[in-house]
């Protein structure tokens, strides 16, 4: 050991403090947005507005819906209104492995910006470059002749 | 008014819950990683470590918080930062390929069980994880 085993101990316990203070730092706001979006069905709303955006992605109106609500507020919201959509009007497949594919790259976007921001990051870095990256390899994955075979 | 303030009282509570459930898997990565970084471990991994973490301009001991996310989650990535002292710049670009690629195990099961194929999943992350860390990691150098 490189210290000695008193000041391991200290910086154990104010460190696990800090890791408490942090996380109600991140958690309390996070989650009271997340209520928040849902009991006014913000991301509906947005949904039809953001259109535009999914046409370059190849991801149809329908779908753009759900793959707000995992970018935004996590992957398990997102999947959870995924199925229940697919209960009323099912996606088609193409549609389904491209919002799959944006959603592995980029989801919670509101979490990571409050757990990182909180860490000490640039907030700014952590959400714009996440999405773009996101954004731009989901274009590229709808030009692929897999995904432009596969039917809606 | 009420509206509002019911979902404000949900998602403290909520908030609450979830604190608790990761401060029981938070503090044992956190107090695990204060052990390594000074047992006699930590200079030889920091030695095997430097040259992928230059790559990402990340000094070598970025190694253990990267490491950390690929196994556990964001929120262990971020005890396994409050380890050390990083510039912003580093924990920005920790940030970036933590969340690119973390919990690799756990969500490649996800994935493959909604048909997704795993292998295609981990290598479509890992591979984003590399690109946004050396393009971050630039634009930390330049920017902040």
């Amino acid at each position: 050991m490189s210290e000695s085993w008193n000041f391991i101990l200290n910086e154990m316990l104010h460190g696990s403090l800090n890791t408490v203070f942090n996380l109600l730092k991140v958690l309390i706001p996070l989650m009271v947005i997340i209520q928040l979006l849902i009991v006014y069905n913000v991301l509906e709303k947005i949904s039809t507005r953001l259109e535009f955006l999914g046409k370059p992605m190849g991801i149809t109106k329908n779908a753009m819906f759900p793959l707000l609500v995992g970018v935004f507020m996590g992957v398990t919201y997102g999947a959870g209104t995924l199925i229940e959509l697919n209960k009323q009007k099912p996606l088609g497949k193409r549609d389904f492995l491209l919002i799959g594919i944006f959603m592995v790259l980029c989801h919670g976007i509101i979490e990571a910006a409050f757990l990182f921001g909180v860490a000490g990051a640039s907030v700014v870095i952590v959400v714009v470059v996440r999405l773009l990256i996101a954004f731009v390899i989901t274009c590229i994955c709808a030009r692929l002749p897999y995904f432009r075979r596969m039917d809606n | 008014m009420r509206k509002f303030l019911t979902a404000v009282k949900d998602g403290i509570i909520k908030g609450l819950k979830t604190v608790l459930m990761l401060l029981k898997i938070l503090i044992p990565i956190y107090l695990l990683v204060v052990l390594i970084k000074y047992s006699p471990v930590m200079p030889w991994l920091q030695d095997v470590a430097a040259p992928v973490m230059k790559i990402f301009r990340l000094p070598p001991e970025a190694a253990v918080p990267v490491v950390t996310g690929l196994f556990s989650d964001e929120y262990g990535v971020v005890a396994a930062l409050g380890g050390f002292n990083f510039s912003m710049a580093a924990i920005t670009t920790i940030a970036m390929i933590a969340l690119a690629a973390h919990s690799l195990p756990v969500e490649a099961a996800v994935a493959q069980k909604i048909g997704l194929p795993a292998g295609v999943m981990v290598l479509l992350r890992v591979g984003t994880a590399v690109i946004t860390g050396i393009l971050v990691g630039w634009l930390g150098g330049v920017f902040l």
